[in-house]
């Protein structure tokens, strides 16, 4: 990398750092009732369900044609608890460094790297069957599915760093409010 | 805990809880004086976290003492003990 790319790279990782505190201010203050770890605890196990839902319909819209409609309230409701869950704890799972503290970029650094396991884990797991499947079946709806369920993996290991973070991360001593 | 690559962990002892309360400054104003998250000093003064050479030196900065007064390899005792301890054999 020449010393040009650096500087962008450098220019834009500040772009990124002096969005994010903007918005971390106007976000901050939002939920504050959710913001303790029992509600952020029962925010990541209700985006694990609508995950688990997503993947259910997922594999019966190989079967049933009017499935697919399905998704559409579950999506719904998954982009609402995301946002919650996101908005609760901060965004800590995708902040660029210079927003966060040592501290905090070690938690989110060990959140993210177990993040890629499950993303390896899931996602090889959804393609695995599709190969398979792809090879024994006769189905139509099958590369709907196929692409369905590896969303849905997909989007487990991109929510899990977040979802780590929100079970693990305490509730602030009142001591330090 | 900061991750150690490679031997053994070996614990870091420190007193930013005492000095703190020494100085009547709450967390979050130190925190602020050392440029991180008042839960990041409630993990330092827990021994959750081992700070980088660089907060801790920002963290002596503050308090107006060397390293060695700060942080330990040792179980560190109060610092009055330290500094007034009478020889019982004297």
């Amino acid at each position: 990398m020449n010393t040009s790319d650096s500087n962008v790279l450098t220019r834009y990782q500040a772009y990124r750092t002096r969005r994010f505190i903007e918005n971390d201010a106007k976000t901050r203050h939002w939920l504050p009732k959710w913001r303790t770890q029992r509600r952020r605890r029962m925010l990541a196990i209700a985006v694990a369900a609508t995950l688990i839902i997503l993947l259910i319909i997922s594999i019966c819209s190989l079967f049933l044609e009017w499935v697919p409609i399905a998704w559409f309230p579950a999506t719904a409701l998954f982009l609402v608890l995301w946002t919650m869950l996101q908005t609760v704890s901060g965004r800590h799972s995708d902040a660029p460094t210079g927003a966060l503290d040592e501290w905090e970029v070690q938690q989110r650094n060990e959140a993210r790297s177990i993040g890629l396991t499950i993303t390896q884990g899931t996602v090889l797991a959804a393609i695995v069957p599709l190969i398979f499947l792809s090879t024994t079946i006769d189905n139509e709806n099958l590369a709907y599915a196929g692409a369905s369920w590896t969303l849905t993996a997909l989007l487990a290991g991109i929510c899990s760093p977040a979802m780590i973070l929100a079970w693990i991360t305490p509730d602030p001593d009142p001591e330090d409010l | 805990m900061s991750p150690v690559k490679r031997g053994n962990t070996l614990p870091i002892y420190n007193r930013v809880g005492v000095l703190r309360a020494e100085r009547k400054m709450s967390r979050a104003q130190l925190a602020e004086l050392i440029e991180v998250n008042p839960q990041t000093v409630g993990a330092l003064e827990r021994g959750d976290h081992y700070p980088s050479l660089d907060l801790a030196m920002r963290i002596c900065d503050v308090f107006d003492l060397p390293v060695e007064a700060v942080f330990s390899r040792q179980e560190l005792g109060p610092l009055s003990a330290e500094l007034f301890r009478r020889e019982k054999n004297a």
